[in-house]
This record gives C-alpha cells, sequence and structure tokens, in this order.
C-alpha cells in the first residue's frame, strides 16, 4: 500500500493554513493514483486510490469550517461518490482474494462451492469496474482536482 | 455514521487549539460505544465503532504531533482497534451473501429434484446426485462454518484490546496528551 506523504505542522500555525497545505498534498496523491485504477489483474492500484480518497476525505472534514461552505459541500460529496466507486470495485477483489486463499486450505470436494461463489464475485467486480469508470470520467468532466486545490486557495489568508 | 459535530472551531485560531477540540470530541464519540458493542450481536455498533476510530486515527496521523507523546502512541493503538474492527465487519458483510447465495442454490436444486421426480408419489433421494448444484454445497457450508468462527475469534481479540487499553488508560492518556502542546517549555516562575 502506497504511504501517505508526512506532512510537518505545528500547533501555533493558523488552522486553516495547514488545511490548506494538507488538502493540496492529498489532493496530489489521490490523483497520482488514478492510472491503471481499472485494471483488475493488479488490485492495489484500485486499493491505493481508495486509501488516498478516504485520507482526502478525512481531511476535507477535518478541516471543514476553513472552506468557503457551499464550493466544500459540492467538493465533498464529489470526493465521497468517487470513494463509494473505489469501494465497488474494492470489495469484490477482496472477497475474491480471500476465497481463492480459503479454496487453496480445503478439501478437494468443498472447493467447487467457494468457485461458484468467487464467479459470482468477479460479476460484481465487472459491474464494480463500470461504475469505477463512469466516477472517473465524472470526476474529469466536473473538475474536481482544480475545485479541490481551489478550495485549498480559498481557505488560506493571502493565496 | 454522522460525525458529532465539533463546537468552537475558529480558522484563524491555532492548528493546536482546534485539533484538540476536535481529538476530545472523537475520542468520546469513540469510547461512547462500550459497553454497547461488547454484545457480539451489536453488528450495528461494532461498525459504527469502526467509522469512529477510523475518524480518531486520521485526526491524530494529521495533527498528532501537534500533542504531547502519547498521542503518537495512540494512532496505532486506534489503528490496531479500527483494522480489528474492519476484520469483523467484513464477516459480517461476507456471511450474509454467502447464506443468500447458499440458499438460491439450494432452491435452484430442489426444484430441479423436483421435476425430475415427475409423477412419483415421493422424492427419491438418489435424484440428489443429479441437482445441478450438488457439488456446491459443502464448499459454501465450509466457508460459511469458517467465517462464523473466524467472527468469534475476531470479536474475543476486539474484547481484548479494548480490555488492556481501558487497563492503560488510553483514554485519560489521550486526553491529556491532547492537552500538551508540542515543543511547549514550563516557564520558571
Amino acid at each position: 500500500m502506497a504511504k501517505a506523504a508526512d506532512i510537518d505542522v505545528t500547533p501555533e500555525e493558523p488552522y486553516a493554513v495547514a488545511g490548506a497545505r494538507i488538502v493540496r498534498v492529498r489532493t496530489q496523491e489521490l490523483f497520482s493514483h488514478g492510472e491503471g485504477v481499472l485494471d483488475t489483474e493488479d488490485i492495489e492500484r484500485v486499493h491505493d486510490m481508495r486509501v488516498a480518497s478516504r485520507r482526502l476525505r478525512a481531511v476535507l472534514e477535518i478541516f471543514a469550517p476553513c472552506f468557503p461552505r457551499a464550493e466544500f459541500k459540492s467538493a465533498l460529496r464529489d470526493v465521497k461518490q468517487l470513494a463509494d466507486a473505489l469501494g465497488e470495485r474494492r470489495d469484490p477483489d477482496v472477497h475474491i482474494a480471500a476465497m481463492r486463499s480459503f479454496a487453496a486450505a480445503v478439501t478437494a470436494a468443498q472447493r467447487p462451492g467457494v468457485e461458484r461463489l468467487a464467479e459470482r464475485q468477479r460479476e460484481r467486480q465487472a459491474e464494480g469496474n463500470r461504475v469505477l469508470a463512469e466516477a472517473l470520467e465524472d470526476v474529469e468532466a466536473t473538475g474536481l482536482r482544480g475545485r479541490l486545490l481551489a478550495l485549498a486557495d480559498a481557505a488560506e489568508p493571502g493565496a | 455514521m454522522k460525525a458529532r459535530q465539533v463546537k468552537g472551531l475558529d480558522p484563524a485560531a491555532p492548528l493546536g487549539d482546534n485539533a484538540e477540540r476536535i481529538v476530545r470530541v472523537r475520542l468520546d464519540e469513540l469510547c461512547s460505544f462500550m459497553p454497547r458493542a461488547a454484545d457480539p450481536a451489536e453488528v450495528v455498533a461494532l461498525h459504527d465503532m469502526r467509522i469512529a476510530a477510523k475518524r480518531l486515527r486520521y485526526i491524530l496521523e494529521i495533527t498528532g504531533p501537534c500533542f504531547g507523546p502519547y498521542a503518537t502512541t495512540a494512532v496505532k493503538l486506534t489503528k490496531d482497534l479500527q483494522d480489528v474492527l474492519g476484520e469483523i465487519h467484513d464477516c459480517d458483510v461476507q456471511l450474509p451473501e454467502l447464506r443468500v447465495f447458499a440458499e438460491e442454490l439450494v432452491v435452484q436444486d430442489a426444484r430441479a429434484i423436483a421435476e425430475l421426480a415427475g409423477a412419483a408419489g415421493d422424492l427419491d433421494p438418489a435424484l440428489l446426485r443429479r441437482a445441478p448444484n450438488r457439488s456446491a454445497h459443502a464448499g459454501l457450508a465450509a466457508l460459511a462454518t469458517y467465517l462464523q468462527g473466524r467472527r468469534e475469534l475476531l470479536f474475543t481479540r476486539f474484547l481484548e484490546l479494548w480490555e488492556e487499553y481501558e487497563r492503560k488508560g488510553f483514554r485519560a492518556r489521550l486526553e491529556f496528551a491532547a492537552g500538551e502542546r508540542a515543543g511547549a517549555t514550563i516557564s520558571p516562575a
């Protein structure tokens, strides 16, 4: 799993200044994980992007009072939608991997049932990928990255 | 679960003071799930406690360096708690899905063998050998047993972990650390 960048903070700096800096970093991290995220052969990519989306969402919620209300609400809603779409893909990824290791541990007579359930999860994975592809298009079309960076600028006095 | 509102946050005020307010509310939120979440049947409370742990962990990860040294320890403790609650949640999600799927196959097979029986007065158990999903039932039952057993084991681990946190004064120590400021020195009178 990709580690989030450490961000230096000090207790004395203004809350909004720290919030602006952290939102910028977490926004860049989220979008840096976008490449190859629809590849079901490499499930770590979607995991990394999902973790980055959760971190960004957490930061937005922590620093909520620092941002212009309307722009903040719309950006947070879109980050949540992206995080949900990443979850739609990630959940079956995890279940398929767990079933694979479970199937390897049980008897041959028990394996077919587990494989049938894994097939069902692969269908969910394909559906999750379709949902995620749409969400990524929405992110692009609505300029989410730029809106998040603009939020950070608006939070920082004198930016 | 909607997060409890934190009152009195001021964008122009120091980060440490605002973060302290958030940590106190998130810590109280987390602790408020006990003892309810100590009941293994309280699936929703366990799930909500996991979300509360995640919220506390994130604020501590970001602003921990503002506080006393125990805040750093608390990040790891909160992550361990979130992890075990997350594993329990995975079982709670997978088990019902698995049971629904297994029941679908039972219904399909029951219908299929009833059709195979045709006009017979009673159902011949030997027809089970021709049920379309006959090879799937054993594995699904084994997986359900495994997930149920794993859930029980994880729940015991969760209770042990929480008991250990209480014994070591997790809440009081984190509250104290949230009131400290990193780098602050006490000036002699």
